[in-house]
């Protein structure tokens, strides 16, 4: 049997910050419905298997997986819902695939922020009952202490953050599916509104609604289906330790074991060199340096030097977040994970539009799941 | 609001609450943590002699080797500010007045987040010694707001 598994079909829906006439069982249609078409294969048929991610606290339910199944084509077959980042439910899909089991399976996330009237008390609802949530924080302050730490211990300033947002943000503005595209200044962004000192409005992803399906395949059947299968080459996931009182406030080990599980799995050993390009997590912009760091881009505090030269821009040595990444697309919540991949596909598809990189046949996700977790994945992705 | 949502045509919303209302156990060594808090004022921990680390808040098990832990510390009545940051929005998203200035503060080779008080913003920095300012005794109800916050030591 084949060990490798390749994504087949990619669909996508929303994209926007909000989307009043859809319900998410609309989107998630609407994106089932393009990948099937993409990767050419009937789901009432063919899909032997459905993997979806969701909170249910996100999305005002509980048991997720009472609403999942039919809008996917998933009915009367085996179907399963996982808390997580969309990433997770790509590790999962890839599991699946690899059991031999199943040749055939579809992964989905997807976000309904706009409907979410309350997200801080959920968020809140992530911390210790008795130690955290007396203190009626938003939960922000998370984020502020975390940056505030690995600004500390690094040596990275402000303005390196601030010229994540101003890349991604400029980076959105060839994507179609970007809601949040803008050209700002390096003083735009830091003069504007803190939320959390030293974080700034500026630096935190906003949320959109939109869906991601993913269609992966074992590698006789995606031969069967397509001449250009992307396969997952090596995936990894990790949760660190997640109490805030005993985590490490400054650095993201959670990422670099996730990333070290993935590499050894993919065979990257310089992975500066040997990838070609990245999306990786940016929900906060100081979290697309310290993740760089922690993947083994470069050495801790060489992340914001990289972003200041240019090193992470379309046209440097190592495009991280063309896309625009959450900054510039929107934060899709449980999809963010799969919204980041998507780019991924694309690029190593050669089909992303005006914003396609060039020669680039190796690539890499990350996803991180926001706070106050300390949970993670990784994929080295290939064409 | 966009033009999609003025759109007389657009489908209504259904608003909903979730009525969720539980209890919580903190467990053995957390019920031990917040009495010490409560009836002497006292932060107390726990030590795995094994890994040479001292959790604070005190905690029945090691999580690097899973050892029980038997051994219990005063984790001591000065912490140091580890990292802080100024909070400037309530849960509701909205603006606060002033910022509320929130700490992880170390104690042991754990800590606690809470408030500061008594500090002036441009004193303060990482690295600082600073003590928790405790309720009343009488006032106090086993709670880490039983701690008012962290003040500064002279």
């Amino acid at each position: 049997m084949s060990e490798r598994v390749a994504i087949v079909g990619v669909g996508w829906a929303g994209f926007r910050p909000s989307t009043p006439y859809q319900s998410y069982k609309e989107l998630m249609y609407e994106a089932a419905v393009r990948a099937y078409a993409d990767a050419g294969v009937d789901p009432r048929r063919d899909i032997e298997t459905f993997v979806t991610v969701s909170e249910d606290f996100h999305e005002g339910t509980s048991i997720f997986d009472e609403y999942t199944p039919d809008q996917l084509g998933g009915a009367l077959k085996p179907v399963h819902t996982i808390g997580g980042d969309g990433l997770h439910g790509l590790a999962t899909g890839y599991m699946l695939v690899r059991t031999g089991r199943f040749s055939l399976v579809t992964v989905e996330a997807h976000s309904k922020a706009s409907n979410i009237l309350t997200l801080p008390y959920i968020t809140a609802y992530a911390q210790d009952p008795v130690l955290n949530r007396p203190l009626r924080l938003n939960p922000e302050y998370i984020a502020g202490l975390e940056m505030h730490r690995y600004l500390y211990e690094t040596d990275t300033t402000p303005e390196q953050c601030a010229a994540v947002v101003v890349k991604n943000k400029r980076n959105a503005l060839l994507n179609p599916l970007a809601s949040f595209a803008a050209d700002l200044t390096l003083d735009e962004v830091l003069n504007g509104p803190p939320v959390a000192w030293p974080l700034g409005r500026h630096e935190v992803a906003p949320l959109a609604d939109g869906a991601v399906v993913m269609v992966l395949a074992s590698e006789e059947k995606a031969r069967l289906l397509t001449d250009k299968p992307v396969w997952i080459r090596g995936i990894g996931w990790c949760n660190g330790p997640a109490s805030l009182e005993s985590r490490d406030w400054a650095d993201a080990p959670h990422i670099r074991e996730a990333a070290r599980l993935a590499y050894r799995q993919a065979g990257i050993r310089d992975p500066f060199q040997e990838i070609d390009f990245a999306e990786v997590d940016d929900t906060y912009a100081f979290k697309e340096l310290q993740h760089l760091e922690a993947l083994g881009i470069c050495l801790p505090g060489e992340a914001g030097l990289l972003t200041e030269q240019g090193a992470t821009e379309p046209d440097g040595e190592f495009p991280v977040n063309v896309s625009g990444g959450s900054l510039g697309v929107g934060h899709l919540l449980d999809g963010t994970g799969l919204a980041r991949a998507l780019e991924v596909v694309l690029q190593l598809r050669g089909e992303a539009g005006p914003r396609q990189l060039e020669d680039v046949e190796v690539g890499l996700v990350q996803s991180w799941r926001g706070v106050p977790t300390t949970s993670g994945v990784v994929a080295v992705l290939s064409n | 609001m966009t033009l999609l949502e003025r759109d007389p045509n657009a489908p209504v919303f259904w608003k909903g609450n979730m009525p969720v209302t539980s209890r919580y156990t903190f467990g053995l060594a957390g019920e031990r943590f917040f009495r010490a808090i409560k009836d002497e004022g006292r932060i107390l921990g726990t030590r795995c002699p094994e890994c040479d680390i001292t959790y604070v808040p005190a905690t029945l098990f090691c999580e690097r080797c899973m050892a029980e832990l038997t051994e219990w510390v005063d984790a001591g009545e000065i912490g140091e500010v580890h990292t802080y940051t100024l909070l400037f929005e309530d849960m509701d998203g909205n603006r606060l007045p002033e910022p509320e200035i929130v700490a992880f503060v170390r104690l042991g080779d754990g800590g606690l987040v809470h408030r500061l008080g008594e500090v002036e913003l441009d004193e303060l920095y990482i690295g600082m010694n600073v003590e928790p300012v405790f309720k009343p005794a009488a006032e106090r109800t086993g709670s880490i707001l039983d701690i008012l916050y962290f003040r500064p030591v002279d």
